[in-house]
C-alpha cells in the first residue's frame, strides 16, 4: 500500500496551524496532526464546492489491491486564493497527495499538498504556510 | 447677515463628514493572518477585557481537540453535553451547511470585508456568505428580534476602537468540540486598527451562564489586503455524501 508515514515529530502547533477551523467541522476531531501520509493514485472525480472540495483517489495497496480513498481539502474559497481551480485536477491525473490521516482509520484524510504526474505541485503553495 | 446665515448652514452640512472624519475607518478587506505571536498584541486592548474572562487561544484556525476547552469552566449540563457529542453528525447532509453563530464564526480563518457609514457598519464574511448589521445610530435593540446566527449587533466608538455589542443569537458551537452557547448568549467585541493601517487587531467577550461559569474571551487579528474582496462560499450539502461513501473501518 502506497500508504506512508512520512514524519511524527513535526509540533502540533506548527501542522494544524493553518487548517483546523477552516471548515463546519473540527480539523482537531477528525484529523491526526500529529502525522502525515501520502498516498498516490488516479483521481477518480474532483468536487470543487464549498465547504470543502473532495478529490476521490485510486490507489494500488502495496498487496496489490485497489483502494478508494477521499481526500478532504480547505474550502474552495481558500484553494482559489492558492492558485486552485475546478480544474486543477480531472477524472485519470495521476497525483501524489500528501496530508493528514483520518482519526478513525478509514481511507479519509485532508489535503496539506498535491503534485502532478509532471512533479510540479498544484497551486501555489501547500496548505501549511501561515495564511488562509 | 447672508453670509453668517451661509456660514452657519456650510457648518451644519460640514459636520456629517467631520464627524465620520473623527473615527477610524475600518473599510477594506481583511484577512485572517494567523499570528500566533502573541507580542504583536495590544496590551491596552487586552486590559479592556474584563479580568476574570478566559482568554482561550483557538483563534484562527487552531482549534481544540475533543474534550478541551481553553480554561473554560462549563456547568455540568454543558460537560456533559460535550461529553457525549458526537462529530460526526457534523458530516450529516442536514448539517453539514449549516452555519455556525457569529461567536465562533468570528475567530475562523476566513476573512471579511468591513463597509463602514456613520450610522451603520457591514461586515461581510465570506464564512458561510454571512453578513452583520452593526447599528451605530444609538438604538437599542428593538424588541422580539428574531433569533440568528449573525445576532442582532448595536456598536459606538470609543476613541479608536469600535465596540460592538451582540444579542440575539441562536444557538450554535463556540469550540466546535461540543461546547454549545444557547440562545442567551452576549458578545462584545472590540476593534482597533494597527497605527500603519495594515493590521486589525479585536477582541472578542462572550458571557452565557447557561454553559459556562466563567466568562470566554479571543483575541484576533487580520492584515489589510488591499484589491482583495470576499468570493461567494454557497455551501454545497453534497460534500456529505461525499464523506458518507468513504471506504475502511
Amino acid at each position: 500500500m502506497r500508504v506512508r508515514a512520512i514524519g511524527l515529530a513535526l509540533t502540533v502547533a506548527a501542522l494544524a496551524a493553518p487548517f483546523a477551523a477552516a471548515a463546519h467541522h473540527s480539523f482537531a476531531v477528525f484529523f491526526d496532526e500529529t502525522r502525515q501520509i501520502r498516498i498516490e493514485g488516479t483521481v477518480a472525480s474532483f468536487r470543487f464546492t464549498n465547504p470543502h472540495a473532495t478529490i476521490v483517489l485510486n490507489v494500488r495497496g502495496e498487496d496489490g489491491r485497489a483502494q478508494e480513498w477521499r481526500v478532504e481539502t480547505n474550502a474552495p474559497v481558500v484553494l482559489q486564493r492558492r492558485g486552485w481551480t475546478r480544474d486543477s485536477l480531472k477524472a485519470g491525473d495521476r497525483v501524489v497527495i500528501d496530508g493528514w490521516p483520518s482519526r478513525d482509520g478509514r481511507n479519509y484524510m485532508r489535503l496539506r499538498s498535491a503534485t502532478g504526474a509532471d512533479g510540479r505541485a498544484i497551486g501555489a503553495a501547500p496548505f501549511s504556510t501561515n495564511d488562509d | 447677515m447672508i453670509k453668517v446665515a451661509l456660514s452657519a448652514a456650510a457648518l451644519v452640512l460640514a459636520m456629517p463628514v467631520a464627524a465620520q472624519d473623527a473615527v477610524p475607518d475600518l473599510s477594506g478587506f481583511w484577512g485572517p493572518d494567523f499570528v500566533t505571536d502573541t507580542s504583536i498584541r495590544m496590551p491596552d486592548l487586552l486590559a479592556k477585557l474584563p479580568a476574570d474572562a478566559v482568554l482561550i487561544e483557538d483563534a484562527g484556525a487552531a482549534e481544540f481537540p475533543r474534550g478541551e476547552f481553553g480554561g473554560l469552566v462549563l456547568t455540568p449540563d454543558a460537560a456533559a453535553h460535550a461529553e457525549t457529542w458526537n462529530a460526526e453528525q457534523d458530516m450529516a447532509i442536514d448539517r453539514v451547511c449549516l452555519p455556525p453563530s457569529i461567536v465562533y464564526g468570528v475567530q475562523g480563518p476566513f476573512p471579511f470585508e468591513v463597509h463602514q457609514t456613520p450610522t451603520l457598519i457591514v461586515f461581510k464574511y465570506e464564512y458561510f456568505d454571512q453578513v452583520r448589521l452593526i447599528h451605530m445610530d444609538g438604538r437599542a435593540v428593538p424588541e422580539n428580534v428574531p433569533l440568528s446566527k449573525v445576532g442582532y449587533s448595536v456598536g459606538h466608538w470609543e476613541g479608536e476602537d469600535l465596540v460592538i455589542e451582540t444579542s440575539r443569537i441562536a444557538a450554535s458551537t463556540i469550540t466546535n468540540n461540543g461546547l454549545d452557547h444557547t440562545d442567551g448568549i452576549v458578545m462584545v467585541e472590540r476593534y482597533r486598527k494597527s497605527e500603519d493601517g495594515t493590521r486589525l487587531h479585536a477582541t472578542q467577550w462572550f458571557r452565557d451562564r447557561a454553559v459556562l461559569e466563567t466568562d470566554g474571551a479571543r483575541y484576533l487579528t487580520w492584515t489589510a489586503r488591499p484589491g482583495q474582496y470576499v468570493y461567494p462560499y454557497e455551501c454545497d450539502p453534497s460534500f456529505a455524501l461525499e464523506y458518507a461513501q468513504v471506504d475502511g473501518e
